[in-house]
């Protein structure tokens, strides 16, 4: 019998597509059954964003970036504003600071890390991890290259501050603002009453945020206390600091100021062991006021110190280094005062400062310089005070951007024992080394 | 004739724009104490004005000024004056700041509806919120421990608790923060012993206002509006509107409803005390 198989061979390719089709379509039925609730879904997926972004919280980085024209009005001037204008320069652009912080903040817990980049190089500013105890979070144990806790200008942000430098003590005494140490936190929380007090004290290397060169540690404490009164409309605050240190010297010859025997002051030598200590010791007060009256916010802040600082015959800063040659001790004292006017609600501020610096209280003007009986050592440039007197005017644009312009206005003493052919280093008279800054800021 | 109608036409045509020019787009953030009304504000500003949105959390006056230093927000509602700090700020930001008071408020200090006492002086009130006093007992109540409840130290009332009533000093340890106003009424009305302090538009039948003396108890008020605007009791306080000066143009339609006399109905409507 003949099969017909072509028509057997046609029913069955349809039979197999016609079953592979409704396979097909049963198949994606059973996918798409019934839809479950949205909120099923989008929940696990919001509730991990959360997590997330709890976690992305915890880490802030912030900065900024400071651009300065400065304009001297001689040429090669030593300043304290920004350092030293190069010989035959008078005028200069920088970046005088470029800051970028990391800060990880677990509650009871912080690390900072921030740098320093410019023209000159990277440099670290704070390195440092933060430990606050759990039960009455009152103390705190910091430890890393940090501010030093002493006055008010040292860590009165360099973003905030009104002009464009810290004052020439500050900087002498502690170039760079930041040690090498270990430190501890008192302060009561929030809603207790004695929030307005905080102790910040701890030990240091010393030297700055460099390698320690010495086995010398420095005690370096700041008291403060601060409140602000019910109506909000005045504020004020007053702090003790006291700086406990020095340096082991390298030589045995140890200086100090004395009145010879025709009563001139001069350096009088004495002998020491060599790896003494050369005492480093300071006292300071500060205080802060500001008033939210008709005309804006007023803020008036100063500070004074005064104390023993070691350094060399020809430099009365801090070390950042190890000591080399002999140790010429000197009694010291300064002091700075700010007035800050912000112009009613608008973004323009005002400012004037004046900062004085005396290194060697024990000698003055004329005497500066004079001869001494043989054997002593006179004195010279080092021992020259210095007063500055700052006007400035600062523009914030917005969140982000300040504009500030400002005079330093640069007084020496003067001494006719110290005068040279170069108009830099004579200090016959009142050098001519005011400095002008224009800086545009931008904060993030 | 003709042209009376293509004048009309034009108005008729223009209607939607004008309406559309008052429309007000922000976001209101802070105190709790202002949020029921700044919720009822912006309701009826949105039913006149088509096309507006306004949005209104709370969180606290201390929120609400830092979403308005950090950008966040448009308007922050605060039950105390800005702090100089939050003004530094803010200044340091370039920002112009824009104040407006849009009502006042009394502070009601609430107990549970069973507690037998029914007034104390200020004394007796700071005594009770610093820890001194610890018993109804002592002020003449039932032998009971008091439960002290108060709002987080980001609240504006928490501060002006603070200021007005408690001469500064801080609160008892043992006192129970809490994030809302609402939380504060929950906790009072279930907790025998417990006190609080809330807006006078917070008071609600769960819970009883005591009457207050500042005068060593020569006299006792009662929170009220009357009292308030009378100003017999003693415990009020403004509410304030903070804005910056560069939205003070697109906001001011729903600022000068607020101050209208249509606004201000709404302020004696939801239990806060008008400004006239």
């Amino acid at each position: 019998m003949k099969m017909n198989y072509p028509l057997t061979k046609k029913k069955l390719f349809f039979a197999a597509t016609f079953a592979f089709l409704t396979l097909g379509f049963t198949a994606n039925a059973q996918e798409t059954g019934p839809v479950s609730n949205p909120t099923d879904t989008i929940y696990p997926i919001v509730e991990q964003a959360q997590s997330d972004l709890a976690v992305l919280k915890r880490l802030k980085i912030t900065g900024y970036v400071q651009a300065d024209y400065q304009k001297a009005d001689t040429a090669g001037i030593a300043s304290f504003a920004d350092g030293n204008f190069g010989s035959g320069i008078n005028n200069r652009m920088l970046v005088r600071r470029g800051r970028v912080k990391f800060a990880y903040d677990n509650e009871l817990s912080q690390a900072v890390l921030q740098l320093d980049i410019t023209e000159k190089g990277v440099g670290i500013k704070d390195a440092y991890l933060s430990l606050t105890e759990p039960w009455l979070k009152t103390l705190a144990v910091t430890g890393g290259v940090m501010d030093r806790p002493f006055g008010n200008e040292i860590a009165y942000s360099s973003s905030s501050l009104e002009s464009p430098e810290r004052s020439r003590i500050i900087q002498t005494l502690f170039p760079g603002e930041k040690d090498l140490g270990g430190m501890i936190s008192l302060q009561a929380p929030k809603t207790s009453p004695w929030n307005f007090i905080r102790l910040d004290a701890g030990y240091f290397d010393g030297n700055g945020a460099a390698v320690e060169t010495d086995s010398k540690k420095d005690f370096i404490g700041h008291l403060f206390l601060g409140k602000a009164s019910s109506s909000e409309k005045f504020k004020w605050g007053i702090g003790g600091s006291y700086y406990n240190g020095g340096f082991a010297q390298v030589t045995t010859n140890y200086y100090t100021m004395v009145k010879d025997a025709n009563g001139v002051e001069g350096y009088a030598k004495s002998t020491v062991t060599k790896g003494a200590i050369a005492k480093r010791q300071y006292v300071g007060v500060d205080a802060q006021l500001s008033l939210d009256w008709a005309l804006g916010i007023t803020q008036l802040r100063a500070e004074y110190l005064q104390g023993t600082q070691p350094g060399s015959s020809s430099s009365n800063a801090s070390l950042t280094a190890a000591m080399v040659g002999d140790t010429y001790s000197r009694k010291f004292n300064g002091y700075y005062a700010y007035f800050i006017q912000n112009i009613l609600q608008t973004p323009v501020q005002l400012v004037v400062k004046y900062d004085v610096y005396d290194p060697n209280t024990d000698v003055s003007g004329n005497n500066i310089g004079k001869a001494v009986v043989a054997g002593n050592v006179k004195t010279g440039a080092a021992d020259v005070k210095y007063s500055t007197l700052g006007l400035g005017i600062n523009y914030r644009w917005n969140s982000n951007v300040k504009i500030m312009a400002y005079y330093d206005m640069v007084t020496n003493e003067t001494t006719s024992l110290i005068t040279t052919p170069s108009t830099l280093t004579n200090l016959a008279k009142d050098r001519k080394d005011n400095v002008f800054t224009l800086r545009l800021q931008y904060k993030f | 004739m003709k042209k009376k109608l293509i004048t009309l036409s034009l108005v008729v045509m223009m209607l939607p724009a004008l309406l559309s020019a008052q429309k007000v787009v922000c976001k209101i953030k802070g105190s709790d104490t202002c949020l029921p009304l700044s919720q009822r504000f912006s309701e009826a500003f949105m039913k006149k004005a088509p096309g507006s949105s306004i949005s209104v959390i709370g969180g606290g006056s201390g929120v609400g000024l830092s979403a308005l230093i950090s950008g966040t927000t448009d308007i922050a509602q605060s039950s105390r004056s800005i702090k100089m700090d939050e003004k530094m700020k803010l200044q340091d930001a370039g920002k112009v700041l824009k104040e407006t008071t849009i009502a006042f408020d009394a502070l009601a200090i609430i107990v549970n509806p069973a507690n037998k006492v029914s007034q104390l002086t200020r004394e007796q009130l700071e005594g009770i919120f610093t820890g001194k006093i610890t018993n109804w007992k002592q002020v003449g109540g039932d032998d009971l421990q008091i439960i002290v409840y108060s709002r987080e130290s980001s609240s504006g009332t928490f501060d002006f608790m603070k200021e007005h009533v408690m001469s500064n000093k801080n609160y008892a340890k043992t006192a129970l923060m809490m994030p809302a106003t609402g939380a504060v009424v929950q906790s009072v009305s279930q907790t025998k012993g417990a006190i609080g302090y809330v807006g006078l538009a917070y008071l609600e039948k769960g819970v009883k206002a005591l009457k207050v003396s500042f005068n060593k108890g020569k006299t006792y008020t009662e929170p009220s509006i009357e009292t308030a605007k009378s100003k017999t009791y003693p415990i009020t306080r403004p509410l304030h509107y903070y804005y910056l000066g560069s939205i003070e143009g697109k906001i001011k339609p729903l600022i000068n409803f607020i101050l209208s006399a249509e606004g201000q109905a709404i302020v004696l409507k939801e239990g806060y005390v008008p400004l006239n």
